[in-house]
């Protein structure tokens, strides 16, 4: 553990969404790195073995809390957040409605960074958002995308609901850190993938309609291995100076999804997929929006130019920020990355 | 009391997510604009207000009621509030639209209907599956009298998954969440679609009715405490019309169906296919009954076919149609200061009858007596 952290080994550290598949890395990296007061916070409904298991592997696992509750309830953050000197903030609900994606991402929240001001010694509040929140509709195709770039303006016209939640968590948080002096990191991770986690990325493609359509052809995949993103997740919570900054977390050597792909057909199993160019997607899915509107809605606009350009356009991305401002190296490089996602296939029961 | 305005100054409390389904439907009718959003948790209001351009948002039903004065008021909290906020709309000369179920109770249910009456208002209840194409053609037939009289019997399935993990998720994980504070929980949510169906062809007030129920297993391995999913009820009317009404989250396919049967012909109506079938009592001659009904069936289904298709084509089939033709019946009611679209006797019907359910399923056990010394 590094001398120059905010915080000390003893002090009390609260990870919300603790059993998720990115939440569990994070304890078990805080345990780690031996801190010793770790607050876990799990919903009521939470099957809790596999977290119980990571806790029991590590002497200071001995001491972390397992915390039940529900985020949208001010007494249940209040039990949170009492005495804890960093939030990692990773909670996300999965929600399809707009206003339930809000209520969970901006809505728990702003209740967690309230409890946290009131009953926390606040050091440095870690929020996770995501790289949804970009808009690279202006941009040229593989233009570079980094923390510098539009968020998205219309998460209603993209329909996304998801995206709509993290902007305005987000938002609420920056005001927080303007008019209440909240000490905060944002994390915007990409494509988070690994053990645990079998689905194919968005980006690669969708079998929608009965089969796989391969949109994502030569793009660069914005991928980071989970062990890679908790580690940048738990030191965006310890650097000194790098309050009120946002971290976009990718890991070095990014493939593409055309690469992605072929290797998950070697690996684990061969299935028949059309490459559909991008201009072609984006022209469809312009007629899709487009039909949608004069439907009034009778086809919801779920394919749309936005989301074809976020997902589909293709983008450089860049994790020098990462690198300088937090000091993260990749704990495993894209090869051992994509050895490690792909052999949780060969462990399937007969 | 004739509406004079123009459009109708339309207002929304409850920002959640159904709320957005009134302002699509809304913003589909014309006529109506919505002025006003108000919700407890005002951050709630702001972003339903941010995503539909309504700027007038507010934390306080009161103060909303004050400054906005909306002609209706559309009441989409969860259903412990509507009793409260609907008399609150009322008592401000607002018209009412309440999300199902319509109250908590039947007590509440009279109340305000007394009151709208008393004041000249009008309300309805979001039974909006009662509204679907299908629903319109059906209630067409019977008034051209395809059943050949009254109702004999009727049936009514309704299916609902458990695999929606953001609803079900909280709703197991936590003994305070709202549904689990409704004397039905579960059920108390979702019941009445199903059984405003049937209470529009029971026609007496006063029904006998047989309840029984019990907890899935995927329920119970979901950790669903006492909460019951599977129901089945029996229900006679005085005039002798029966019902049957069959609620699961078990049944696959799911079913969500209506089936009248009169002394003459019956029909079904399908929501899942948005389909609705003649059942036309013909005799046939020998091993023609087992050829010519399929194939009369099949002819019925094809031209729902065709219908739906039509209906896609010319932009008229959306999934909450339903919905749509009930708020644009209820507003066409408060214009024209007709009868509103859900006859008051079918709203309180289906309260008492799920008063009835719940008292019979969810009643407490008899205490164990103790041995005497």
């Amino acid at each position: 553990m590094s001398p120059n952290n905010i915080i000390s080994s003893a002090d009390r550290i609260l990870v919300t969404g603790s059993n998720g598949f990115i939440g569990a890395k994070v304890v078990e990296i805080l345990l780690e790195y031996g801190f010793s007061n770790v607050r876990c916070f799990v919903r009521p409904s939470s099957k809790l073995d596999r977290l119980k298991q990571m806790l029991a592997k590590y002497p200071a696992g001995k001491t972390a809390e397992i915390v039940a509750g529900d985020l949208l309830s001010r007494e249940d953050c209040q039990k949170a957040a009492d005495g804890v000197s960093v939030i990692y903030h990773l909670a996300a609900g999965m929600e399809k409605s707009f206003a339930g994606a809000f209520m969970n991402s901006a809505l728990t929240t702003r209740n967690l960074m309230d409890a946290f001001l009131e009953h926390g010694r606040p050091a440095r509040f870690v929020n996770v958002s995501s790289f949804t929140v970009y808009s690279n509709l202006k941009m040229e195709r593989g233009a570079l995308l980094d923390e510098t770039c539009a968020l998205e303006d219309n998460a209603q016209e993209r329909f996304d609901a998801y995206c709509f939640g993290k902007l305005k968590q987000e938002e609420l948080v920056r005001q927080y850190g303007e008019k209440r002096k909240l000490p905060y990191v944002i994390l915007r991770p990409g494509a988070v993938f690994g053990p645990g986690k079998k689905a194919l990325s968005g980006r690669v493609g969708i079998d929608t309609f009965g089969f796989f359509i391969h949109l994502g052809g030569e793009n660069q995949l914005p991928l980071t291995f989970v062990d890679n993103c908790a580690d940048a997740i738990v030191l965006a919570g310890l650097k000194p100076g790098v309050d009120g900054e946002i971290f976009n977390v990718v890991d070095d050597d990014l493939i593409s999804s055309g690469e992605f792909l072929s290797a998950y057909k070697r690996k684990v199993k061969p299935f028949f997929s059309v490459r559909v160019p991008f201009f072609v997607a984006n022209a469809m899915c312009s007629l899709w929006e487009q039909y949608s509107k004069r439907s009034q809605g009778q086809l919801p606009p779920v394919f749309n130019r936005r989301r074809a350009a976020a997902e589909w356009k293709g983008n450089r991305f860049s994790n020098q920020k990462l690198h300088e401002r937090l000091g993260w190296k990749p704990r495993v490089n894209m090869e051992q990355a994509m050895n490690a996602f792909l052999a949780q296939y060969e462990s399937r029961t007969p | 009391m004739k509406s004079e305005s123009k459009n109708l100054r339309i207002a929304i409390i409850g920002c959640g997510k159904i709320a957005d389904q009134h302002v699509f439907a809304a913003r589909r009718i014309g006529g109506c604009e919505v002025v006003a959003l108000c919700d407890r948790e005002v951050l709630m209001a702001r972003q339903l207000g941010e995503r539909f351009g309504v700027t007038a948002c507010f934390a306080d039903a009161g103060e909303m009621l004050r400054l906005a004065k909306p002609e209706v008021v559309h009441i989409t909290t969860p259903p412990q509030g509507h009793y409260s906020l609907a008399k609150q709309c009322l008592e401000a000369g607002s018209h009412v639209y309440l999300e199902k179920p319509f109250t908590v109770t039947a007590p509440e249910a009279e109340e305000l209907i007394c009151l709208a009456e008393r004041r000249g208002l009008k309300l309805t209840a979001g039974h909006n599956l009662q509204f679907t194409p299908e629903m319109l053609e059906m209630r067409r037939l019977v008034k051209l009298g395809f059943l050949g009289g009254k109702p004999v019997h009727l049936e009514s399935h309704f299916s609902y998954g458990l695999g929606d993990a953001s609803y079900v998720g909280p709703l197991l994980g936590n003994r305070q969440h709202w549904v689990r504070q409704l004397p039905g929980q579960l059920l108390h949510n979702i019941l009445s679609h199903g059984l405003a169906k049937l209470c529009e062809f029971l026609d007496d007030d006063q029904v006998e009715v047989i309840a029984s129920a019990h907890q899935s297993e995927q329920l119970r391995s979901l950790g669903g405490a006492e909460i019951l999913d599977e129901l089945r009820v029996l229900i006679r009317a005085a005039s002798g019309t029966t019902a049957f009404f069959c609620f699961s989250t078990q049944i696959k396919p799911g079913r969500n169906e209506l089936r009248i049967c009169g002394p003459v012909n019956s029909i079904t109506v399908d929501h899942a296919s948005g389909s609705l079938i003649r059942h036309e009592n013909r005799s046939y001659k020998s091993y023609l009954t087992f050829f010519a009904p399929p194939l009369v069936n099949a002819r019925q289904h094809f031209r729902n076919a065709w219908i739906n298709f039509k209906n896609f084509l010319t932009g008229k089939l959306h999934q909450d149609s339903g919905m749509k033709e009930l708020v644009e019946c209820f507003y066409q009611s408060i214009k024209n200061d007709s009868a509103p679209p859900l006859s008051y006797r079918e709203i309180l019907l289906t309260a008492r009858i799920m008063d009835e359910i719940f008292a019979q399923i969810y009643k407490p056990k008899p205490p164990v007596s103790k041995p005497s010394p």
